[in-house]
């Protein structure tokens, strides 16, 4: 189903999924940070793929993306992306020492590759629990380049059946004393029948 | 003038104009020029092959029909098409991949179907800067027919 037949009630339903998903996410991230993490999922966005890099802030803004395969009852990929600073801020976070940049060596890449296998694993896990499906992550993949570069790759996936995608953005604040502000997007890129299965076990029929 | 190319375009225009294509990923951007009269072209597509049934989208989202978009609507405009010449760049493989089989390359594959259709177009192909993982950003300048090629992990451009 492409994504431009979704009506409100549909959009609304993703929203809420999307929203327990990342209310599980943030459960298990608060744990390895050591102090609460919330991650709210604002709006769900449904875009023409060439405005996409324009919703990451702009195609050449440095981002570190992390991709998994949805595998299981299911089919889809997901991939998550943090803008620089966020991922540098929460590398901070995680190792405790607050390099000047952002660095990427063995350390920093299979943290950041953690982070995505935790928030992917919560939110499919949440997800399969709602719909009755059995959802796992594969092995999560890292790049770290300009946005655009980055999210070509889900956007090839996803262009052959569609001229459009649909954005998951996903805040993440912390207590309202500490200043991380971390920001990232999760893409949910359900292949067309996948979608179909997960609007059909939320009950979002016509 | 700076013309912005996005994902799925392709567009032409006349020297002085310089064209742009952003943060280029697995996608190539394709860019055409005849110098005799300053006419060129970019093309910033992200698939290799356009289906012969029931296609999705535009022509320039898709290297084979984009490159014919762009030649053609060069032609229409008043370039020489035995005059054009070619550049490539894009075709990355960003992630380094332990599932190869299945987002083996499309980036090779765009690179590689850009070749095969402008070998079939007798354009010659004058410059290329392909595969890696990394990301680029393209700017081809309609004054000269230079195309310089960014990374963002290394300071200076490439030209072609």
């Amino acid at each position: 189903m492409p994504f431009r037949e979704l009506n409100n009630v549909q959009m609304d339903i993703l929203t809420e999924i999307s929203n327990i998903g990342m209310g599980h996410a943030a459960t298990a991230l608060s744990q390895m940070i050591g102090h609460p993490v919330h991650l709210r999922v604002p709006h769900i966005t449904v875009t023409d793929i060439s405005q996409v890099p324009d919703y990451l802030g702009g195609a050449e803004k440095m981002t570190v993306g992390i991709t998994l395969q949805i595998l299981g009852d299911a089919r889809g990929n997901i991939m998550l992306l943090f803008p620089q600073e966020s991922a540098h801020r929460l590398l901070g976070e995680l190792l405790g020492e607050q390099s000047k940049a952002l660095i990427m060596n063995e350390v920093t890449i299979s943290t950041l590759k953690e982070v995505g296998n935790i928030l992917a694993s919560a939110y499919l896990s949440a997800l399969g629990n709602m719909l009755h499906k059995t959802l796992i992550p594969s092995v999560p993949l890292l790049a770290y380049d300009m946005a655009g570069a980055v999210v070509d790759y889900v956007l090839i996936d996803l262009s052959k059946s569609s001229d459009l995608a649909m954005l998951v953005e996903t805040d993440f604040t912390g207590e309202p004393s500490s200043d991380l502000a971390i920001k990232g997007h999760f893409f949910l890129l359900p292949d067309p029948s996948t979608l179909e299965i997960f609007l059909a076990a939320a009950g979002g029929q016509q | 003038m700076t013309e912005h190319i996005r994902i799925a375009e392709a567009s032409i225009d006349r020297a002085p104009s310089v064209l742009k294509a952003y943060g280029l990923g697995s996608c190539v951007a394709v860019g055409l020029y005849d110098p005799g009269t300053g006419f060129g072209g970019l093309g910033h597509m992200l698939l290799p092959d356009r289906p012969d049934d029931s296609p999705v989208g535009s022509e320039s989202k898709y290297v084979d029909a984009g490159i014919r978009q762009i030649v053609n609507d060069l032609v229409r405009a008043g370039a020489n098409r035995d005059m054009l010449v070619a550049k490539v760049t894009g075709g990355a493989n960003m992630f380094e991949t332990s599932y190869q089989t299945l987002i083996n390359s499309v980036g090779a594959r765009n690179a590689k179907s850009a070749r095969r259709t402008l070998d079939l177009l007798g354009i010659p192909i004058v410059g290329e800067e392909v595969g890696g993982n990394r990301g680029r950003t393209v700017e081809f300048d309609l004054a000269t027919g230079n195309m310089l090629v960014y990374c963002a992990h290394t300071a200076e451009p490439v030209s072609l």
